[in-house]
């Protein structure tokens, strides 16, 4: 991804409609997010995407007769935040806090149970069926898995190819000439084509993700563990990768990951998810060097630093996450947090902004101090 | 426990596992030489399919058909594995050595308890009673940081989150209290709050207990927090060994310096993360000499052959052609054929 200034030249094909955008337009490099929202109309700092008060919930169904509704897991429970153009919101959490409900039901792949989503001010969950196709095509993702989410039994061209043709580039060899650029862009070799996935590295299969991702040149990519699967070595080629994209498609990102030194590096801000909650929004570099929730501090103090000469405060969290069918009362948190009291058993703390729009969920928000670090010497054993 | 023999409680000298397979002969692991003294935490990191596994499962002397292993020796507390019968091996294995593998669900039996898993562990080893076997299971749950244990040991293995069920394989593998502790990526699969979890209780129980931990990952905080020693594998190699600061604080072979470079790090901002470039060869198309040189940025012609295994500090190897202090070698950077085979040899460490 080193040819600068160079936009995609996919194809030459039908202007208008649900055709593929032109060369030339929207995706050029060089603009700022803020000449392309002026040319919109709109201003600099209007979000892209907003979600409001977003609900998620499954049914559990079963008892005797197999009917009944048992009680329901809340994966995302009332989740509201914006991204603005060009930035990366970056999304944290444990296993099973809900990060990869609440990307499906901004993808349109899941149903909400209530809340909204706006995409430049309109509401995603209203949309007309032509408007839901164009929707389609402006917010695109990237899976977590390299292996499962390629169909085997389709080539790189036509993985990458299907959204081209589905919106309406029925040429094939327009089609075959734009998938070779994209392919390219990716830095992928554009004689593999014909290839099929299981011929390709975890790496490469991500690449391909990437280029189909790519393919309809949208404006929001919602990121889902891009990179977990893969070794170091590899992930560091995917990253830069994706921020060289971001830089030449004037991209936003949504990015989930469980690897917060992953999500600090690429993202402008990060929201951390506990329990379909979120419970910490903030600039990236803030939350790292301030973090205003317990939950954040504990998550933060448990990664290892890749250096044996620092020992780093370690908070180990007692216990398990709770079930999301059953969350704890009031705070959610309370039942593993260092810091709780009686309020938090009943009261649930509101997300607030506690200075510089840095959002905490946390009723001692401003006693939460900064995590300790210290450098051992080296000569000692 | 056997009375401890001196010298360091594992060597693993020269040890070749093959793959015979269809395609060719796979060099799982090709000529690997470590040491693990009592007490000591060796790390064992690199990229997937670099050998790390294979290491281990060999040092357990569970490798299957079509793998073999076909050279070296295996020796703990002195005597080698590779000697022994069948049988002996069944008695090693959890008396001397226990290995928990990356995922617990696998190697857990789901129609058995927790409680009843464990407990035939112990009777495997120990002549106790049912009942006693079942109190020690109770116990280990507990030393694990288990809540409830009593409840738990009833439970199914299906019935707890994965972190729990990671802390049983641990309380089993710990039962029968070996010398050694064989983990291969032990808290891969696992969230970062948990993974603290369980390193906290693998730091304690080593401290209690003096055992000794192979702890294979490919997750480089965890070895820089666990580790006393540090084995860099590539392409079923050991391309670089030595004390953990060391590894960390001025590493010499070009693989792990692109490895350490690549991290992502909380504790700074970097515009782009450096890169190793490529990807790991295919074991049956590996390169002639260095098998990292076509991702090498160092690359010389003399690296079409095979680099030496140098002594480049104290304590301190690398199998690669540069320097100590980082240049061409003395052989020159264009040498090769006999001239350079012959520099490598003289180059080479026994590495003991
Ligand atoms: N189709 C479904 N039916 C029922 N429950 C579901 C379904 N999909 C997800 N869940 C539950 O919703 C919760 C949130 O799941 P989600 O996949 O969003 O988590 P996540 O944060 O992406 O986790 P991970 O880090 O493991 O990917 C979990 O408790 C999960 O078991
Ligand atoms: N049963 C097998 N048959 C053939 N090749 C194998 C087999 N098991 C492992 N290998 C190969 O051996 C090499 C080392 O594997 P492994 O030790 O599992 O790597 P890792 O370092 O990821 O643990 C890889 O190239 C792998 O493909
Ligand atoms: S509200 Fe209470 S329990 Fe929740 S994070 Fe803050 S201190 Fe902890
Ligand atoms: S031997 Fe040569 S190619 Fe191999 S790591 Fe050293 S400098 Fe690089
Ligand atoms: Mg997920
Ligand atoms: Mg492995």
């Amino acid at each position: 991804m080193n040819d600068e200034g160079q936009t995609m030249t996919p194809t030459g094909a039908t202007p208008g409609g649900d055709g593929v955008p032109q060369p030339g337009d929207e995706m050029s490099g060089g603009r700022t997010s803020a000449e392309r929202a002026a040319d919109r109309g709109g201003s600099a700092a209007a979000p892209l995407l907003e979600v409001d008060n977003l609900v998620k919930h499954f049914d559990i169904r079963g008892g005797l007769l197999g009917v009944s509704k048992l009680g329901a897991v809340r994966a995302v429970d009332g989740v509201s935040f914006s991204v603005t153009e060009g930035e990366t919101l970056g999304l944290v959490g444990e296993s099973g806090c809900g990060k990869t409900t609440l990307g499906k039901v901004i993808l349109r792949l899941l149903p909400p149970t209530a809340g909204k989503v706006n995409f430049e001010g309109k509401s995603l969950f209203d949309l007309s069926s032509r408007e839901l196709k164009a929707a389609r095509r402006d917010i695109q993702v990237v899976f977590q898995d390299p292996y499962a989410s390629l169909n085997p039994r389709m080539s790189v061209g036509e993985i990458v190819g299907e959204g081209l043709y589905v919106h309406g580039m029925t040429n094939k060899k327009e089609r075959e000439s734009a998938v070779r650029d994209l392919l390219k862009r990716v830095g992928l070799n554009q004689a593999h084509i014909h290839r099929y996935p299981h011929e390709f590295s975890g790496g490469q299969r991500q690449r391909i993700g990437i280029a189909r991702a790519l393919a309809l040149r949208p404006r929001f990519i919602v990121c889902d563990e891009p990179v977990s699967a893969l070794d170091v070595s590899i992930q560091s080629q995917v990253l830069n990768l994706l921020s060289d994209l971001q830089d030449e498609f004037q991209l936003t990102y949504l990015f989930i990951a469980h690897n917060l030194a992953v999500v600090k590096h690429l993202s402008t801000r990060v929201g951390v998810m506990y329990l379909g909650k979120l419970v910490e929004l903030s600039d990236a570099d803030e939350l790292y060097r301030s973090p205003a929730h317990p939950y954040t501090k504990a998550l933060l103090s448990a990664i290892p630093v890749p250096d044996p000469t620092v020992r780093r405060e370690r908070i180990v969290l007692k216990g398990d996450l709770p079930s999301p069918a059953n969350p704890p009362s009031g705070c959610r948190f309370h039942t593993r947090c260092p810091m709780a009291q009686e309020i938090c058993k009943v009261e649930e703390p509101p997300l607030r902004d506690v200075g510089g729009g840095h959002l905490s969920a946390c009723h001692f928000a401003e006693e939460v101090t900064p995590l300790g670090s210290e450098r051992t010497s080296a000569q000692s054993a | 426990m056997t009375a401890r023999h001196v010298g360091p409680l594992l060597e693993i000298k020269g040890i070749k596992t093959h793959f015979f397979t269809q395609d060719g002969v796979v060099k799982a692991v090709d000529d690997v030489t470590f040491e693990i003294g009592h007490g000591q935490t060796l790390g064992v990191v690199g990229e997937s399919g670099c050998g790390k596994s294979i290491t281990s499962l060999s040092v357990m002397r569970l490798i299957e058909r079509p793998g073999k292993i076909v050279a070296g020796e295996i020796r703990l507390n002195g005597e080698n594995l590779l000697d022994k019968t069948d049988a002996d091996m069944r008695d090693i294995r959890g008396d001397q050595v226990s290995m928990i593998f990356q995922e617990p669900m696998t190697s857990l039996n789901p129609v058995f308890t927790c409680g009843d898993q464990i407990a035939e562990a112990v009777q495997q080893h120990t002549a106790v009673s049912r009942r006693e076997a079942m109190d020690r299971a109770v116990e280990m749950l507990r030393v694990v940081g288990i809540p409830d244990p009593k409840r738990r040991a009833a439970e199914h293995p299906h019935q707890l989150s994965g972190g729990m069920r990671q802390r049983v394989m641990i309380a089993m593998a710990l039962s029968t209290d070996p010398d050694l502790l064989i983990a291969d990526e032990p808290t891969t699969a696992l969230d970062v709050t948990i993974q603290a979890q369980i390193l906290e209780v693998m730091r304690d129980l080593r401290e209690k207990n003096r055992m000794a931990i192979m702890l294979i990952t490919h997750d480089l905080g965890v070895v820089a927090e666990m580790a006393d020693e540090v084995v860099v594998m590539y392409a079923g190699k050991v391309v670089e060994r030595a004390d953990v600061r060391t590894v960390f604080g001025s590493p010499h072979h070009p693989y792990t310096q692109g490895l350490l470079l690549s991290i992502p790090r909380l504790d700074e901002r970097r515009e782009r993360l450096e890169v190793i470039k490529g990807t790991v060869p295919s074991p049956l198309n590996l390169p002639e000499g260095c098998l990292f040189k076509r991702r090498c940025p160092h690359r010389m012609r003399v690296c079409d052959t095979a680099p030496p295994y140098q002594e480049v500090g104290s304590g301190h190897f690398s199998r690669c052609w540069l320097t100590p202090a980082g240049e061409a070698p003395d052989v020159g950077a264009d040498a090769e054929g006999e001239e350079a085979q012959h520099a490598a040899e003289q180059l080479t460490v026994g590495a003991r």
